[in-house]
């Protein structure tokens, strides 16, 4: 990805407006009991358009944000969101993006990593509740989520951040056969 | 230069991994901090004006929500439940503990709460997106007169208690979240537990450490207890409504000395709380 103060504004608008959405809108509505969350399929969508470190620092910017917002302690989502975000970039500068299911299916399984690794985190900071078996609902549904919200998502972005990506292929028509004797 | 890079990459990598865990080190168990405070007084504002501007939409989500569960049409019901659960526990309860409760179940309509406590309706403007976290950001804070500790109520039950705050903001941690662990009560019986949640089914808690020769019943309610003594008391006022027994095997309270309760607050979709301040019980 070409950053130029353009770009990274408009990257900063799209986490911040991201985050907004999310606490504000996504986090509160409820299909078939679980809350959709969006911010780790935008991480991953960031990862896959620019590659490891903008998927890394846009991660670490999304999840310090929520931390603030949420007055939760520092650091635990930046850290889940910098990995997935870094996996999408890696996924990126190793493999061709050859299908349109490529984005919603690594929003859906990166979604889910995503929330197991909050849970490691959380076990990891100690935790003594019981785990309801609910959460492997929740968690699957999310990568749902992940899944539809994916595609419009990575073409919403795509369009948002075109000028700056690198690899992406002109358009061209393609010439009509030249006819001999015309 | 392609290593020259590479190495940058991984520089800026590192970085990011260790400010990360440094931040969680550093900022763990302590509540909020100045530069959470700086900035959730930025973004409340914004917060706020996005929770309004998004409401209709999140109703109509969750109005499609609703009618495949076929919840829409229960409304009716929902308001006979209240009314006979206020009766139950009403009855069940002394008489000036039982006008406190009173008075709780119809917070939403401007009564009461238990003497001492100053109440402060706070609106829910953001909450966690991950199933582990049960934690919501209300829009009052210390310029209200909420503090750390103070509880969270709404019309129904108990929902939590503030366990951090700003100046325009409080996170609320929900009963539901995995840090948190409430003194209850079964009425009538007065079987003393502790409510612990069941991480990631809000609509389940777990009261704990109950004495098993008492045998606890399903459709009995659990209130906080409430209790003081040799100078420290529970951070929760008696008597708030918690939740209904649901499931009470004899077995798992003679083996694990528990049983299950659902709460009476729906936990997923809280829009207006009180946070009861001031905190001293006369």
């Amino acid at each position: 990805m070409i950053l130029t103060p353009k770009i990274l504004a408009r990257l900063v608008a799209i986490v911040l407006l991201g985050v907004i959405l999310q606490l504000s809108f996504f986090s509160q509505v409820a299909v078939f009991h679980t809350s959709p969350d969006l911010l780790p399929a935008l991480v991953i969508c960031l990862g896959l358009l620019g590659g490891t470190m903008t998927g890394a620092v846009t991660g670490f910017a999304v999840g310090f944000l929520l931390d603030c917002l949420l007055i939760e302690p520092l650091g635990g989502g930046s850290l889940v969101l910098l990995a997935v975000g870094y996996l999408a970039g890696l996924f990126r500068e190793r493999f061709e993006i050859h299908s349109p299911l490529v984005p919603p299916l690594l929003c859906m399984g990166l979604t889910v990593l995503a929330e197991l690794g909050f849970g490691a985190l959380e076990l990891m900071l100690g935790s003594d509740a019981t785990v309801s078996s609910l959460v492997v609902r929740d968690v699957l549904l999310q990568g749902v989520y992940a899944f539809v919200l994916g595609w419009p998502l990575y073409l919403g972005l795509r369009r948002l951040l075109r000028p700056a990506l690198v690899e992406e292929r002109v358009v061209r028509r393609p010439k009509g056969p030249t006819v001999l004797g015309a | 230069m392609y290593r020259k890079q590479v190495r940058r990459r991984r520089a800026v990598l590192a970085l990011l991994i260790v400010g990360s865990f440094v931040l969680l080190t550093v900022t763990y168990g302590q509540g909020s901090n100045g530069l959470q405070r700086g900035v959730s007084t930025i973004f409340s504002p914004v917060q706020s004006v996005a929770d309004r501007a998004l409401k209709p939409a999140r109703d109509l989500v969750n109005w499609f929500d609703q009618t495949f569960d076929a919840r829409g049409r229960n409304n009716r019901l929902h308001d006979e439940l209240e009314v006979a659960r206020r009766q139950a526990v009403g009855a069940d309860a002394a008489l000036a503990e039982n006008a406190q409760l009173h008075k709780l179940l119809q917070l939403d309509r401007g009564g009461a709460i238990p003497s001492g406590y100053d109440p402060v309706t706070g609106r829910v403007i953001a909450r966690s997106p991950t199933v582990w976290f049960s934690d919501v950001t209300i829009d009052v804070g210390s310029g209200d007169g909420v503090g750390v500790e103070d509880p969270v109520v709404n019309g129904d039950g108990l929902v939590g208690t503030v366990t951090a705050v700003t100046g325009g903001s409080a996170q609320v941690t929900l009963i539901a979240d995995h840090s948190s662990a409430v003194s209850a009560k079964v009425v009538p019986l007065g079987v003393q537990g502790v409510i612990r949640p069941n991480v990631g089914d809000p609509g389940d808690l777990v009261l704990d450490f109950i004495d098993s020769a008492k045998h606890v019943h399903k459709g009995q309610s659990v209130v906080t207890a409430g209790w003081r003594g040799q100078g420290i008391e529970s951070r929760f006022p008696p008597n708030i409504p918690i939740g209904e027994v649901v499931k009470a095997s004899i077995e798992e309270q003679e083996a694990q000395q528990q049983v299950h309760v659902r709460p009476f607050a729906d936990l997923r979709d809280l829009d207006l709380v009180q946070v009861l301040t001031g905190g001293s019980r006369g």
